[in-house]
């Protein structure tokens, strides 16, 4: 039996000779009990060499693990002999501080700011009163009528229903006491708030009187169909006092940051303008202005008008009492620019915010 | 860059060289304690698997046909993920889905022969406890460290080889009785 195992010990280490091996498979294949007896062998050994292997291994790791846990000794330098090695460093340290005060007294700043930063379009109705305040001080015509509470806050709003419904940017409205809206046509006009959407940044309005003036359905549709690249658009809106017209179009699919409820689009626009219309070709409505980038020309950006009708959605079920009816059909879409914006100028307000 | 430097690790590995094994399995540890401590799990866990992994990918190396198709660090990435998988779920303590960043084609395969070899050996592991001393040593100092039969004969006493030869028999016979036993159960 013994030398038997010791044959088979050194089969599976390989080291029996030509002649040897000859007779062991031969004895195997005349005898299938004696080859399982060898075959269990040779996987016993197998298994046994490959724990061997494993369990190296494993210590090795281990050791590796060691050396995560147990971060490297920091050798402390041998410490400079003798006072003129501080010396030296004293000089050194001097010459870096002269250096960099004289670079800092040069250029003032340590601001190398160049992010570039989303920045909301309601306009600060306080600071536009001070210059213009200023101006008229110039010209020597002081008329003022003090207004019992300043308006803070100025944007833009427009109609989506002829049962005065009014729709604006949520940044605009949001810190208001009360809000007044305003144009040419229906002069100043009440409005409450009916819902808002501050994610998305729209807000509806409800005018508070009924609009006798306004029997028949509005001229324009709210597009459900998101707009196309490059696709020539324009908005009106308040910028300042009197109700502005600007036009470029879609350069982005995407708004800040890839907001993928936005538009890029190449209109110039100013603080005032945020709720503004966007306007396509046909005077349908695909976007509400919202912001612009800063340190880039000609970026501003536009809610699509897809995520407006889901706000209108979210509007009809809060509150089911005052129907919101939208326009169905655009009577405009043939008009020229000119003649569109004639008609939609009716329909786009100021809205001012006061607060106290 | 990257692809290339892994292509260097594999044939490095290839010629056994631990140097560059211990500096791997530094490097992506970080990685794998984050994946199973934000995944109910506990830093020794994490440990665990991932030597596990790090020596599936290290003897998958060994083998011949063994072509690196992807990063080491998604094998390594894929491998442990799927593998606590299987631990979250025998433990029953899954909640929600263990986010997929990384993978590659056949990651379970790798995975099921990782654990399979872990599990051969646990396996040869219990065998060997099972054993008791002196016959452990006697057996590991012959078939792994491959003493020869005089060294073994001085180092635990025995008055000649013969003596020896037969302790070392009866202590194989017994190890393939524990271990081909253990095998059968499963």
């Amino acid at each position: 039996m013994n030398t038997e195992q010791d044959l088979l010990d050194r089969y599976a280490k390989g080291a029996l000779s030509a002649q040897e091996t000859a007779a062991l498979e031969e004895r195997m294949k005349q005898d299938p009990t004696f080859r399982e007896q060898v075959e269990k062998h040779l996987s016993l050994i197998h298994a046994l060499q490959f724990y061997g292997e494993r369990s190296r291994l494993l210590k090795t790791l281990d050791d590796a693990h060691q050396e995560i846990e147990t971060p490297e000794k920091v050798v402390p330098l041998a410490r400079p002999a003798g006072w003129k090695r501080y010396w030296m460093t004293a000089v050194a340290a001097s010459v870096a501080l002269i250096s960099i005060l004289g670079t800092l007294f040069m250029t003032r700043s340590l601001d190398t700011k160049q992010t570039a930063i989303y920045k909301e379009l309601r306009r600060t109705v306080e600071q536009i009163k001070k210059s213009q305040k200023l101006m008229m001080e110039d010209m020597a015509e002081v008329k003022e009528k003090p207004n019992p509470s300043p308006e803070a806050y100025a944007g833009t709003g427009f109609l989506i229903s002829s049962n005065g419904y009014v729709a604006t940017s949520y940044h605009v409205i949001k810190e208001s006491d009360s809000v007044i809206i305003e144009n040419a046509r229906f002069g100043r006009l009440k409005a409450t708030i009916v819902h808002s959407d501050p994610a998305n940044d729209v807000s509806i309005l409800k005018i508070e009187q009924k609009l006798d003036d306004l029997a028949q359905p509005l001229p324009y549709t709210l597009s459900m169909n998101e707009a196309n690249l490059a696709e020539d658009v324009y908005t009106l809106g308040y910028p300042r006092e009197d109700i502005v017209f600007g036009e470029g179009s879609v350069s982005a699919l995407t708004g800040f940051k890839q907001n993928p409820n936005a538009y890029q689009v190449s209109v110039p626009v100013n603080p005032g303008n945020s709720g503004g219309p966007l306007l396509n070709t046909k005077g349908d409505l695909v976007g509400v202005i919202s912001g612009t980038q800063t340190e880039t020309m000609g970026a501003a950006f536009a809610i699509k008008s897809t995520v407006l009708m889901d706000v209108i959605g979210q509007v009809n079920v809060d509150s089911a009492a005052l129907p919101l009816t939208l326009p169905k059909q655009n009577t405009m879409k043939n008009s020229t620019r000119v003649q569109q914006v004639k008609r939609w100028k009716d329909f786009v307000f100021m809205v001012r915010v006061y607060k106290n | 860059m990257a692809y290339y430097f892994d292509e260097l690790i594999v044939s490095e590995i290839r010629k056994k060289n631990e140097g560059v094994l211990r500096e791997l399995y530094k490097t992506h540890y970080a990685m794998i304690v984050n994946l199973v401590c934000t995944n109910s799990g506990t830093e020794q866990e994490a440990k665990d698997i991932y030597q596990e992994a790090v020596l599936a990918f290290y003897e998958r190396v060994q083998q011949a046909d063994f072509i690196l198709t992807c990063k080491i660090k998604t094998y390594l990435y894929a491998v442990c993920r799927r593998l606590w998988l299987k631990r979250l779920q025998a433990k029953k303590r899954f909640q929600g889905s263990l986010e997929e960043t990384e993978s590659f084609l056949g990651a379970d395969e790798e995975a099921l022969n990782a654990e399979e070899k872990e599990k051969q050996f646990a396996d040869m592991k219990t065998a060997l406890e099972g054993l008791g001393e002196p016959c452990r040593s006697i057996i590991e100092d012959f078939y792994i460290h491959d003493l020869s039969m005089e060294t073994i004969r001085e180092k635990f006493g025995y008055t000649n080889a013969d003596n020896a030869k037969n302790q070392k028999y009866k202590c194989l016979q017994r190890l393939k009785k524990l271990f081909f036993d253990a095998h059968k159960d499963h």
